[in-house]
Formats: C-alpha cells, structure tokens, sequence
C-alpha cells in the first residue's frame, strides 16, 4: 500500500492532468474531441515556450519575471521590421531580441550578483515600457494577413507550428537535463550554488545561459504569436508571467531551486490548458476560473512537500531564497 | 453476452437522444471585452437578457480587456462547435486568424460596437454597433447651431489611434466643411477618455486660449466633464461656452438642465447588446443580413433632456 501511494505522489502530474481530462470530459459536452486537443494545444504553445525556458531558471535557482515583457517586445520587433527587412528576418531580428533581453538579465544578475527577482522585476517594468514607447502604446499590424492565417494553420488534424515546436522543445529539454552532464550541473548549481562552484561546475556561465536561453524562448513565443495575430502590442502578455510559474510549480518544479523537470512542465501547461477550457465551454466566469487554477496549484504543491518531506541541511538554502529580501525580510 | 451487447446499445441510443436533445437550442459563444464596465456591462446584460427570450444559449467568455486571451477564447468558442460568435474586438487585426478558424468551422461571425480592419470583412456576417464617424458629424451640427456657425472651438480626443477616437473626430471636422460652418479648430488634444487627464489638458487649453475658446466639442461626456471643472476653477463667474460630448451618460443629462453643456449624443449599450443577438438570431434562422448595421442615435439638447433615457 505505501507503494501505491508512492507511485501516486510520483505521478501525481501525470494523474491530476488525467483526472482532469476524465472529469471535464464527463460533465462537458463534446470536450473529449480532436479540435479541442488541437486548438488546446495551440493555446498552451504560447504559456508553454516561455515556461520551458522558466523551467531551466528555476532549476539553477533563479527565477525570470520579465518574461512577459519580452514576449511583447519581442512581437513588436518582428513586427515593425517587417516593411523594411521582410516577414522572415524580422522574425529572426524578434527573437534575436528576446535572447539579448536574457543577456542583459543575465549579465546584470551574475556580474552585479543582484537577486533575479528583483532585478527581472526591474527590467519586466523597462522592457514593458520600451514597449509603449516605440509603439506609442498603439497596437501595430504586420504587412500580411495571409501569411498569420498560414501560420495559424492546424496540421494532420492536431499541431500547429508553435504546438510543435513546444513539445519538440521540451522533450529536448528533457533529453538534456537528463541525460547529459551540463543538464546534470544545472541541478547541482540550483541546489547548492557554492558546492557547485567549489566543485569545479561554472555557476554563473550556466546561470548566464540560463537567462538567455530563458529569453529567446519568451522572444520565440512573442513572435509567434504576433505572427499567429498579425499584430504587435505593448499589452500582449501582460497577465501571461503568473500563468507560466503556474504552470511550472504545477509541474512539480521549485521556486527553490535545484530540482524540477521538463516533462513536469509539459504537465504542468496541460492541465492549466485543459482546466481553463473545460471552464471556458462551460461558460465559467474568469474570477472563478483563477480561483480554480489557485486550488490546484495549493493541492500540487501540498502534493509534492508530501513527496520529498526530508528538510534540507542549512547550508544548502540557495540563491534565490538566502539572497532574497522577501524570504529574509530584507536583510541580504 | 447479447445482454450486454443490448445494454451497450441502449446506451449508445440514450446518448445519441440525450445530444440531440442538447443541441436543439443553438449557442452563441459570446467573448464580450470585459464583465464590469460602465458600458460593456449594461450591453452584456441586454444582450443576454434578449438572447433568453430568443431561446439562444449564451456561452459567454471576457477578454478583461485583454486582447490575446480574446484570441484563445476564439479558439474555445470553435472548439466548442457553437452555432454562431459574436465578438467584441479589441484590435483591428489580431482576431483574423481565429475569425478564419470559425470560418472553415462554418460557423458564422459578427462584430458587435467596435470595428476592424477591412481585411476582417470576408470573415464576418456584420458588424453591429454605432456609426462613430455619425456621431461626429452629429456633434458637429450641434455645436454649429448653438454657436451660430461661427467661432473659434477646441476638440478634446480620445486616444490616438484609437478607432472611436478616428471616426469621432473625422465626422466632426468632415462635416463642419460640409456645411461651410465658419468654426476654426483652435487645438485638437487626446485626453485618452479620462476625466483626469481631460482636466490636465483643459486647464493647458483655457491658459493658451483663454476667451477665444467658443465652443468645445469632447469625444465623450467624462472628458466634457473635465472641461467644465478646469473652466470652473479659472472662471468661476462665467458661463460655460457651448460644449458637446458624446455618449449620453446620466451626469451629462445633469449638466445639460443646468446649462454646463449644450448638448450630448446617446449611444445606448442596450441597443448595442440587443442589436447583435437579434442579428445573430437572424443569420441562425438562415436569413441574410446587412454587413453593417448601426444602432439607433439621438442628440439630447435641454429641449428634450427630460423625454430620453441616459444610456449609462
């Protein structure tokens, strides 16, 4: 019996995405069918880019509040440029946005050794603001409404080209930090930054490429869906950074740092996907749909402190918690 | 063996009955641009009250003013296999892709109160709602006759940009031309449809221009409202010049017995509502429709203040 309630807690993301499934697809009507596994699917690629970047952050004990931002900023980019340079290089020139946008994060976390939350909290507002100010706070439109709809297009029934590109990604990234030795590392700096270094593991390049590749990937979402849109605005994204940590602690990743997965995180946008569509075919109001997606998230956390109840040792608190004024109440 | 294969059929049976049953009253998935606001409110809840009557199911889904989760909702609103989308578009463009999903789901759309671009148009049945440009011109003609058409008047905006914004002023300017009115538009400033701001800007316009300000003419009635307030503050013996506002709020009825402005437009949010379920109503028997339908408008001068109803 333990057994069984141990492979339950192991799975419990598997099982919750399950039952939810199962639930929704008791109670509503025409919910279990091909178009809502596609367009659901579509709808989660956008939360999901962002969320596997956040997913490597996260497990090196840093955290990316400014990832919505650069989901606009990036749009914007790819959107503007395209009179001058053409649909495909300013889609390029977008993401290419995106990953410097992580660079200066990065930079600026590992170089000033300044807490990532508070200083992605810092750029979430300038990169926000760069936004308004190079499109007057005014939406602006691409030069080619044929070329979204293609984009928006639903192949063999099921994938769009950004619901691909997401599960492709995060099964990579699962095959990465897995199987591989620099993957390996990103644990180790996340549970212990200062072992890790002592050890030989180059702590601040990872948590550098970290934040770049974190970027990119909000940079990649950005511009696909102002692709998907046809349109670039300083308000898109605005609600999605709470949405994606959602989705990643729901995958059974720490705030903490060090340990995580990328399969959980894939998990984790599922469920949040299929709940928020169940609850939209039923006609659910928004407010209650945020408190539905609060439960959960409480009962996966509870879920998953049940799963790992041994403490750490003392030393082994790392960054983002021992550098952290909320947790230290202000002394760092 | 046969008793369960008899049982399966039964149940099969009861669930075919049991969806045929379902589908029999048709649904509109309906993503309205937020659940409380002064004027989406009011026009939700008409919507859905005559949408009741009509024996239309309303699956109903807010944007919060937020324009991608508009596009998501799309999507669900295909998903769902609805009969018909009415949406409130935030955007000129970014609906288009999911327009063209309900499309091919041969499932017919309608804009309700905003439009968008023209590219929009192939993939939508109409767009319900008010002719800005209308209301423009509309405002124009009231100011005129209170200022005898001449003088010199500012123009308080909206938001650049903003669709609103564009027809209100271009019906107003287009029509003073039209009519060879002698009035000369001393400024055109946005005050983005916020009292505060409206209040900020008038205070600028009333130094600048001080008594050459004649008449003013506001892209809705809580800008008019801040002009007034700054006009208090630096005349407070003088009458107010003639202004005009737009949307017919319970405050400019107000303001319109005591004199404070000349006149308003009343754009009604329950006409707005009902007008795009009817519609929807019509498209689901098989009917054709108008690609453009406009609600009714009405000026409300201290002639008739006391015989119309505020829209909000």
């Amino acid at each position: 019996m333990p057994r069984m309630i141990a492979l339950v807690l192991k799975h419990r993301v598997a099982i919750i995405l399950a039952l939810t499934l199962t639930i929704s697809g008791l109670i509503v009507p025409g919910y279990l069918s091909g178009t809502t596994l596609s367009l659901g699917l579509d709808r989660a690629a956008a939360i999901g880019l962002i969320a596997t970047g956040l997913t490597v952050l996260l497990i090196a004990g840093q955290i990316d509040l400014s990832g919505g931002a650069i989901f606009a900023l990036a749009g914007i980019v790819s959107v503007i440029l395209q009179p001058s340079i053409g649909i495909l290089p300013a889609a390029f020139v977008g993401v290419l946005v995106g990953g410097l946008s992580g660079a200066i994060n990065g930079l600026l976390v590992v170089g000033l050794k300044v807490n990532s939350l508070v200083l992605t909290l810092a750029t979430m507002l300038i990169f926000r603001a760069v936004a308004h100010w190079i499109t007057n706070s005014q939406p602006v439109s691409g030069i080619d409404i044929m070329f979204s709809l293609a984009m928006a297009q639903i192949y063999l029934d099921i994938f769009s080209i950004r619901s691909t590109l997401f599960i492709v990604l995060i099964v990579l990234l699962h095959v990465w930090l897995t199987r591989t030795i620099p993957g390996r590392n990103v644990f180790a700096v996340g549970s212990n930054p200062t072992a890790a270094e002592e050890s030989g593991i180059p702590a601040g390049r990872i948590i550098f490429f970290g934040f770049v590749f974190a970027g990119s990937l909000a940079g990649v979402a950005g511009v696909l869906q102002s692709l998907v849109t046809n349109t670039g605005s300083p308000v898109f994204g605005s609600e999605l950074t709470v949405a994606v940590i959602a989705a990643v602690v729901v995958g059974g990743t720490r705030l903490e740092g060090g340990r995580g997965s990328a399969l959980g995180t894939l998990g984790g946008v599922l469920i949040m996907a299929a709940l928020t569509m169940a609850m939209e075919f039923q006609s659910v109001p928004a407010y209650i749909q945020q408190v539905v997606s609060g439960l959960i998230l409480i009962l996966l956390v509870v879920l998953d402190r049940t799963v790992h109840t041994r403490g750490r040792t003392a030393g082994a608190i790392p960054l983002l918690v021992t550098k952290n004024p909320i947790t230290t109440g202000g002394k760092t | 063996m046969i008793g369960k294969k008899s049982m399966i059929y039964v149940a099969v049976t009861a669930a075919m009955l049991a969806s045929t049953s379902m589908a029999y009253a048709k649904t509109v998935c309906y993503v309205t641009a937020a659940d409380s606001h002064a004027y989406v409110t009011p026009a939700n809840l008409a919507l859905q009250e005559r949408a009741a009557e009509l024996g239309i199911e309303i699956l109903s889904l807010s944007q919060e003013f937020d324009v991608q989760k508009g596009t998501e909702q799309l999507n669900t609103c295909v998903a769902r296999g609805v009969d018909g989308i009415i949406l409130w578009p935030l955007d000129p463009q970014a609906y288009i892709p999911g327009l063209a999903r309900a499309q091919q789901a041969d499932i017919p759309s309608i804009l309700i109160n905003s439009p968008m671009d023209d590219a929009a148009n192939q993939f939508i049945k109409s767009f319900t709602g008010p002719d800005v440009y209308e209301e423009g011109e509309m405002a124009a003609d009231a100011l005129s006759e209170a200022m005898g058409a001449k003088g010199t008047v500012v123009v308080i905006a909206g938001q650049a940009g903003n669709g609103t914004t564009i027809g209100r002023v271009a019906g107003f300017v287009d029509r003073l031309k039209e009519t060879n009115a002698q009035i000369d538009v001393l400024d055109t400033v946005n005050a983005d449809f916020d009292q505060q701001k409206a209040l900020v800007v008038s205070r600028d316009l009333i130094t600048r221009f001080g008594d050459k300000i004649q008449g003013v003419y506001a892209n809705d009635d809580t800008m008019a409202r801040g002009f007034i307030d700054a006009w208090k503050e630096a005349n407070p013996s003088e009458p107010t010049p003639p202004i005009v506002g737009i949307n017919g709020q319970k405050d400019a009825f107000e303001s319109i017995r005591t004199g404070e402005m000349h006149a308003t437009i009343v754009q009604s949010p329950i006409e707005d509502g009902k007008l795009a379920i009817d519609t929807m109503a019509e498209i689901l028997d098989g009917k054709e429709v108008n690609i453009r339908l406009p609600i009714p408008l009405t000026v409300v001068t201290k002639e008739n203040v006391e015989s119309v109803e505020p829209a909000f």
